[in-house]
């Protein structure tokens, strides 16, 4: 595989249309389960989307977090013969969390508190889990297939911005 | 692994710093965040022991700015140099788009650093990686320390690669910027490049409408397709072709209040329901708004970023009140995907929805009498 494929195939990129996508789905799981607020994580900690009530600390730094904790456990699990922890749940006094593999590249963490319980997530979290899986396959096949579709003078403008900075 | 979110306008990249422990990779990243201008740096994350040795990583997202229409940021990790922490060195090193090697340039540290640098690559093949592939840049660290090793000396331990190198003492700051700016220079030439070599044909369609990154022409396809939303789509399969430009976006909402439903079958959050500019950009994300509004904000905050983007998917996220209940958990995939067509798509959709509101409302049911049962 050349250095180009190698990029194309570990790339992600969203479209306008697919994040809606992906925000009506959690959307509807928020409207039924009640969390507080759910978020799309590619496993690296980027983030990808997140619907319902802001976090009042960094979202970057939330996902980062989400991310290396999921990482962490799925190497716990790998000692003890599983591929991966799929679901994990983090329980605090008023807020909570779940967080939960959606596919081979992205995380679903979804906060919430005492107005849901942890049953109610998990029932809709799974339903939810299995439709935006199928957006993120779709992502995924027309990911590897098309540009990055960043301008002819991202490279100029990158360099202008680099030295604006240092 | 980069990741272009054009409904953010954003780009994440993943840069690591790597080597051994003690060579200054955590005071790398202090000083970046200490020395950047505040509104581009984000929030410092550690995960370390009482020791101060890192344990798992440290964080902390670097904003570049706006680079041709689309915000830029580096997401920066530090791994635990320590040997017995390979496990968890790993795991940061996964999906990174370059790695900053942060060498010791102490005598009594040479045989560490070439130990680190082979457990990188190490590392690196077990993501499939090859580190000859992957933006390095090597720097001399502790320059400053009596009897550092000759910077010859360590190109010769170290840099078998020819990545550019950088002599720093990190805890007086001097070097660490010119090693991060270079590596950033190679990641974001690198996204470009390929970017141009990915895409496949120019679309001819492109210059007929202004281009969310302010290109002309020569936009690959895809790119096309997202920025100029009522051109011609020759090859736009998994873009439908937008019924609206998008400079009537707010004309189009009007028309989408009456359209038929064709989405979400729920009753929107209250967040969920579109915002004032001024509230969506209050969030601190513009993830929090619906898509259309989102945008809105940025072509209000953002300037140049873009006429064209507010596409017409707009209306699939546009929550529309009251209208088919709760059947949105069983909504079917292929609705979502037929979204021109509006009203065949919304009487047979009426239909699945009441046969799976139905299903749902029993198996509901019965998992309430069950959970019931069980505390009797």
């Amino acid at each position: 595989m050349s250095h180009d494929q190698q990029l194309r195939a570990d790339r992600l990129v969203f479209y306008e249309k697919e994040i809606e996508e992906l925000n009506s789905e959690l959307d509807a799981f928020l409207e039924l389960s009640k969390a507080k607020t759910a978020m799309l994580i590619d496993r690296e900690g980027h983030l990808v989307t997140r619907r319902g009530e802001s976090i009042k600390s960094s979202l970057d730094s939330v996902s980062a977090l989400i991310a290396g904790s999921f990482a962490a456990t799925r190497e716990m699990a790998r000692l003890m013969g599983e591929d991966e922890f799929a679901v994990l749940h983090h329980q605090g006094v008023s807020n909570s969390i779940q967080i939960q593999a959606v596919g081979p590249r992205t995380l679903m963490g979804v906060i919430f508190d005492g107005r849901t319980n942890l049953g109610l997530v998990r029932f809709y979290a799974q339903e939810c889990n299995r439709r935006v899986k199928e957006i993120l396959d779709q992502v995924e096949v027309q990911s590897s297939g098309r540009g990055s579709g960043l301008a002819e003078n991202f490279s100029e403008s990158a360099e202008a911005a680099l030295d604006k900075l240092f | 692994m980069v990741q272009i979110n054009f409904a953010q306008k954003q780009i994440n990249a993943k840069i690591v710093y790597y080597g051994p422990g003690m060579s200054g990779k955590t005071t790398n990243l202090e000083v970046v965040h200490q020395r950047a201008p505040a509104p581009n740096r984000g929030d410092l994350t550690s995960i370390s022991t009482d020791g101060d040795r890192t344990l798992f990583f440290d964080y902390m997202p670097l904003d570049l700015g706006t680079v041709a229409g689309m915000r830029t940021c580096f997401q920066m990790y530090t791994v635990p140099g320590q040997v017995y922490y390979n496990s968890t060195r790993k795991l940061v090193l996964q999906g990174c788009d370059g790695v900053i090697f942060v060498a010791d340039s102490q005598e009594s540290m040479r045989e560490q650093n070439i130990e680190s640098l082979k457990n990188l690559e190490e590392n690196l093949a077990e993501y499939g990686k090859n580190i000859a592939d992957m933006p390095l840049i090597i720097q001399y660290n502790k320059r400053d320390m009596p009897g550092a090793v000759s910077v010859e000396t360590l190109e010769a331990d170290l840099n078998q690669y020819g990545a550019p190198s950088f002599e720093a003492v990190a805890n007086t700051g001097q070097g660490v910027f010119p090693t991060l700016k270079a590596l950033a220079a190679v990641v974001l030439k690198n996204l470009s490049q390929e970017s141009s070599a990915g895409g496949s044909s120019p679309s001819p369609a492109a210059p007929a409408a202004p281009a969310p990154m302010a290109t002309s022409d020569g936009v690959p396809e895809q790119s096309a397709q997202f920025a100029a939303p009522a051109a011609a789509q020759p090859g736009g399969e998994n873009h439908p072709p937008a019924a609206v430009p998008s400079k009537a976006a707010d004309s189009s909402e009007a028309d989408n209040a009456s359209a038929p439903l064709m989405e979400t079958g729920f009753t929107p959050r209250e967040n969920g329901v579109p915002q004032p500019v001024s509230a969506a950009s209050a969030q601190g994300s513009i993830s929090g708004a619906p898509a259309g509004t989102a945008m809105q904000g940025q072509l209000d905050s953002g300037g140049a970023a873009s006429t064209a983007v507010a596409p017409a998917p707009a209306r699939q996220a546009r929550p529309r009140p009251q209208t088919a209940g709760k059947s949105a958990g069983a909504r079917p995939a292929k609705g979502r995907q037929k979204a021109a067509p509006k009203a065949p798509v919304k009487k047979q959709g009426n239909t699945v929805y009441t046969i799976a509101f139905i299903v749902l409302a029993a198996a509901v049911g019965a998992v309430l009498a069950k959970t019931i049962l069980s505390f009797l």
